[in-house]
C-alpha cells in the first residue's frame, strides 16, 4: 500500500486517490454521492432540499418505492438532472445518540458496499453526520477515513472517493486526518 | 434501580450537556432570581394570557433552574426540597420543555430589563434550546431551516444559481427603472469599500429591498459588491441555540470579506442578523474579525449627513410609527439612528408606545416565525402588539428586521389593522433624489401623438403582459379582484376561481401561462390540487406561483414530490411586488433583455 498527501489535499490508498475539497456536494459531476438521509427517505431540506430542486420530481418518486432503513443501512436512486449519475441514500447516526462511531462505521461500509455493486468508480461523500446532525468533524473525519483506508486498501472498483466540505472546521478536520493517515 | 438507570439517554445527555454550558453569565442568572414578579408584567405572553401562570419567565425559568440546582449547584444536592430542585428522566419531558422554551418565549429579552438582579432569562433559554436540539428535540420548522443553513449556507435554502439570478434580475430591472444600463449590482468585486450582506427572506420573498438598496448604493458612489457565497447575514444558531451552527454561518461570512479584501461589512435591515454577525458571531466562532462591520441603517444615515445621496422627505408623506426589532434595540442599542433617518425621509412619524427598550415583540423573534405549531399561541400574544400599532394611528409601520416585517404581518392580518409593513431601506430609496440625466436628441424628432390617435391595438401590445393568460385562484373575493384586476390592467387574460376544482378545470381549459394559487381554499385540498396541476402532461410549461396568507401551509406544496412552484408570495401583497414578481415568472424582462 502506498499513501501519498498532495498539495491539493489528496492522498492515494493504492490505485485511488481520495481527495478533499470545499464545494456544493449536490452540484459535482461524479458517478454518485452519498446523501445523509432520513429513516423514510423523504429528502427534507438542505442537501435534500437542493437534490429535490436540482434533480427535480424523479429522485423523490424512486425513494418513495423503498421501505424506510434502519440506521446504518443505504440505498441507491437516480440523480434525475442533477450532474451525478446516481444517490447513495444512507442512514447514518444523530444527534448524540448512543454508540455514534460504531453506526457510522457500519453506514460507510453499506455505502461503499452499495457503489461496489454498482461499479461506480467516482464516488463523494459529504462529512457524514456533522453540521446538523451534530457530530463533531474529527470524529466524523477520523471514522470516515479510516473506513475508506480499510476499504481501498482491498479489492475494489473504486478509482477516487471524493470528500466534499462545506465549512472551514470541517475542511480543518479532514485535512487534519488525512496528514496523519500518511 | 438507580436514578440514572431510568433516565433515557438524551435525557442523560441534556444533563451533561448543561454542565459544558454552564459559564458565569448563566450560573449568575440561574442563581439569582429570588421570585419577585417583576418580570412577569413585562412579558407579551403573560399579558396576552392573564390566567396562565405558565407564561411567567419566572416559572419558565424554574424548568431549567431545577436541573442546574439538582445536577450542578450544592444547594440542590443537601436540600433540594428546599431549592425545589429536580431534573428529568424521559423523552416525554423534554419534549415538554421543548414546549416552553420555543413555544412560550421569543428570546426578545424584555424580562432581562425588568430584572432587579439582572436574571438574563433569554440567554439560558436559548442554552436550554441548545441542549435538546443537541439530541433532536425541535420543533420541525427549527429542524428544517437548521438544516437548509448548515447545508446550503442560507436559512431559507436558496440555491447559488437562485441567488445570482435574483441579483441580475434586480439589477435589470434597477436599470431600467433609472434608464441607465452602467447601474451594476456587482458581485464578488475584490477591495470594494463595502461588501452587503442581506437576509435569504430579500431574495425569497422581497427582492425589491435589494434593488433599493443597489440604488442607495449607486446615488452614494459607493465602491461595493456582494458576495456570490456567504451572503447570509441572518443566524439561526441564535434562535436553535446551536452554538456550531451560529459559528459555522458568521465565519462563512468572515471570511468571504477577508476573501475579497472589502473594507466594511454592511448588514441589511435584519435584527437578529445584525446581533449574530455584529455580536456574536466572533464569540461562536472562535474568530477574530479585522474589519469594521455596521448596520445598513447606519450606512443609510451616514450618506445622507455626509451628502453622498440626497433625499426628499416630501416623498413619504404617509403617516409612519416604528417598530424596534428586540435584537437591534433592546440587545444592540441601536435606538437612535433609525429614527434620525426616519425623520429625514418622512414627512410624519410618530412614536408607538412603548418604544425602544421597552418595545414589544413583533411575535415573531426567536424563530417563532418557522414554528407552525405555536401559531395560535403566537397570534394570541399578538394582542398586545397590536394595541400598540392601533393606537400609533398610523398608515405605515417601519422596522429595521425582516423577521419584524413577518411578525407584524402576521399580527396585522390576524388584528385586521389597516397598515402596512415596510423597511427604512425601501423609503429611502423612495425619497432618493437622483440627478435626470439630460438628452440630448440628436437627428430624429419623434412625432407628437395624443393618446387618441393611439390604435387601441398597439398600445395593448405594450402593455407587459399582452397575450399572457392567467388564472387567478383564491376563495377571498376582495383578492381575487385586487389580482386580476392588477394583471388585466397590464394587458393579460385573466380566469378567475374560487375553488381548487375550480382551478384545475380552468387550467386545463385554458391553457393558462401562469397560475396564481391560494393555498387554503374550500374543496379538494390545495396540495393534491397542485400536484395534479404538476403532474398533467398538457400542463407542463404552466407556472404557478403561490399566494398565500398562511405560510405555515408552504409544506402542503413543497413536501410533494413534484416540481416546486415557479414563485411565492405572502398576503397582502402590493401591485408593485405582484407585477415585479409575474414578470419575473414569465421571465418577461430576460426575453425584453
Amino acid at each position: 500500500m502506498s499513501q501519498t498527501l498532495q498539495e491539493d489535499t489528496s492522498i492515494q490508498i493504492n490505485q485511488c486517490v481520495v481527495r478533499l475539497i470545499r464545494d456544493d456536494i449536490t452540484d459535482i459531476e461524479v458517478d454518485a454521492f452519498v446523501y445523509y438521509a432520513q429513516h423514510d427517505l423523504a429528502l427534507g431540506s438542505g442537501f435534500g432540499g437542493a437534490i429535490a430542486v436540482r434533480g427535480g420530481p424523479s429522485v423523490q418518486k424512486e425513494l418513495d418505492e423503498f421501505d424506510p432503513l434502519e440506521t446504518g443501512g443505504a440505498i441507491v436512486s437516480g440523480a434525475g438532472n442533477l450532474k451525478a449519475d446516481s444517490i447513495i441514500h444512507a442512514v447514518g447516526p444523530r444527534f448524540r445518540e448512543e454508540d455514534i462511531e460504531g453506526k457510522l462505521r457500519t453506514t460507510m461500509i453499506n455505502a461503499l458496499r452499495r457503489a461496489e455493486e454498482k461499479g461506480f468508480r467516482r464516488i463523494a461523500f459529504p462529512a457524514m453526520g456533522a453540521g446538523y446532525y451534530g457530530i463533531l468533524p474529527a470524529v466524523s473525519a477520523e471514522v470516515m477515513l479510516d473506513v475508506i483506508k480499510s476499504h481501498l486498501e482491498g479489492e475494489t472498483g473504486i478509482s477516487e472517493v471524493i470528500i466534499c466540505v462545506f465549512d472551514t472546521p470541517q475542511f480543518n478536520a479532514f485535512q487534519s486526518t488525512m496528514t496523519n493517515l500518511n | 434501580m438507580s436514578e440514572k438507570k431510568q433516565r433515557s439517554h438524551k435525557a442523560e445527555m441534556v444533563i451533561e450537556r448543561l454542565g459544558q454550558k454552564l459559564n458565569r453569565q448563566v450560573v449568575g442568572s440561574l442563581a439569582a432570581c429570588v421570585h419577585c414578579g417583576m418580570c412577569t408584567e413585562s412579558c407579551h405572553y403573560v399579558l396576552a394570557n392573564p390566567g396562565d401562570p405558565t407564561y411567567a419567565p419566572a416559572y419558565k425559568a424554574d424548568k431549567v433552574r431545577k436541573l442546574f440546582k439538582r445536577h450542578y449547584d450544592w444547594t440542590g444536592r443537601v436540600f433540594p426540597w428546599w431549592v425545589k430542585a429536580g431534573s428529568v428522566f424521559t423523552d416525554e419531558e423534554l419534549e415538554e420543555l421543548k414546549d416552553t422554551v420555543f413555544g412560550k418565549c421569543t428570546n426578545c429579552r424584555r424580562c432581562t430589563l425588568n430584572c432587579p438582579m439582572g436574571v438574563d432569562f433569554a440567554t439560558f433559554n436559548r442554552m436550554t434550546r441548545g441542549l435538546l436540539v443537541s439530541v433532536g428535540i425541535q420543533p420541525e420548522g427549527v429542524a428544517v431551516v437548521s438544516k437548509d443553513q448548515w447545508e446550503i449556507g442560507n436559512q431559507m435554502g436558496v440555491l447559488k444559481e437562485d441567488y445570482l439570478d435574483t441579483l441580475e434580475w434586480m439589477e435589470e430591472e434597477l436599470q431600467d427603472e433609472l434608464e441607465d444600463p452602467g447601474v451594476t449590482i456587482p458581485v464578488d468585486a475584490s477591495d470594494c469599500d463595502v461588501l452587503y450582506a442581506i437576509n435569504p427572506r430579500e431574495v425569497k420573498y422581497d427582492p425589491r429591498s435589494i434593488a433599493d438598496a443597489a440604488k442607495i448604493f449607486h446615488a452614494a458612489g459607493e465602491k461595493w459588491t456582494m458576495p456570490s457565497e456567504g451572503w447570509d447575514q441572518t443566524n439561526f444558531g441564535l434562535f436553535s441555540g446551536d452554538d456550531a451552527l451560529g459559528g459555522s454561518v458568521a465565519r462563512r461570512l468572515y471570511e468571504k470579506v477577508i476573501e475579497l479584501n472589502a473594507g466594511k461589512l454592511v448588514i441589511s435591515e435584519c435584527g437578529h442578523g445584525y446581533r449574530s454577525t455584529r455580536c456574536e458571531g466572533s464569540n461562536w466562532a472562535g474568530f477574530d474579525v479585522p474589519f469594521e462591520m455596521e448596520s445598513s441603517v447606519l450606512t443609510m444615515l451616514r450618506y445622507i449627513k455626509e451628502g453622498r445621496i440626497k433625499v426628499d422627505r416630501s416623498r413619504n408623506t404617509q403617516l409612519v410609527t416604528f417598530h424596534d426589532s428586540c435584537n437591534n434595540a433592546r440587545s444592540c442599542g441601536l435606538f437612535e439612528e433609525p429614527r434620525e433617518l426616519l425623520n429625514l425621509v418622512c414627512e410624519n412619524f410618530q412614536e408607538m408606545y412603548p418604544n425602544r427598550a421597552e418595545n414589544y415583540c413583533c411575535t415573531g423573534g426567536g424563530g417563532a416565525m418557522s414554528m407552525s405549531e405555536y401559531t395560535p399561541q403566537r397570534l394570541k400574544s399578538g394582542v398586545i402588539k397590536a394595541d400598540q400599532l392601533k393606537e400609533t394611528g398610523a398608515e405605515v409601520v417601519v422596522t429595521s428586521c425582516h423577521n419584524c416585517v413577518d411578525g407584524l404581518s402576521d399580527v396585522i392580518k390576524h388584528y385586521e389593522i389597516d397598515m402596512e409593513v415596510t423597511q427604512l431601506v425601501n423609503l429611502v430609496a423612495n425619497a432618493l433624489v437622483i440627478e435626470e440625466k439630460v438628452v440630448v436628441p440628436v437627428e430624429e424628432v419623434p412625432v407628437a401623438v395624443t393618446a387618441d390617435e393611439v390604435p387601441v391595438a398597439a398600445a395593448l401590445e405594450a402593455l407587459p403582459l399582452s397575450g399572457r393568460v392567467i388564472v387567478v385562484a383564491d376563495d377571498e373575493p376582495d383578492q381575487v379582484e385586487f389580482l386580476a384586476t392588477v394583471l388585466e390592467d397590464n394587458g393579460a387574460t385573466v380566469h378567475r376561481a374560487g375553488t381548487g376544482d375550480e382551478a384545475l378545470e380552468l387550467a386545463r381549459r385554458e391553457k393558462p401561462d401562469l397560475l396564481t394559487l391560494d393555498l387554503h381554499m374550500p374543496g379538494r385540498d390545495v396540495g393534491e390540487v397542485f400536484e395534479m396541476l404538476r403532474e398533467d402532461p398538457e400542463l407542463e410549461d404552466l407556472k404557478i406561483c403561490v399566494i398565500t396568507g398562511r405560510p405555515e401551509l408552504r409544506r402542503l406544496i413543497y413536501d410533494r414530490s413534484v416540481r416546486r412552484p415557479e414563485g411565492y408570495l405572502d398576503k397582502p401583497v402590493d401591485e408593485a411586488n405582484l407585477m415585479l414578481n409575474v414578470r419575473k415568472i414569465l421571465e418577461l424582462a430576460h426575453e425584453e433583455g
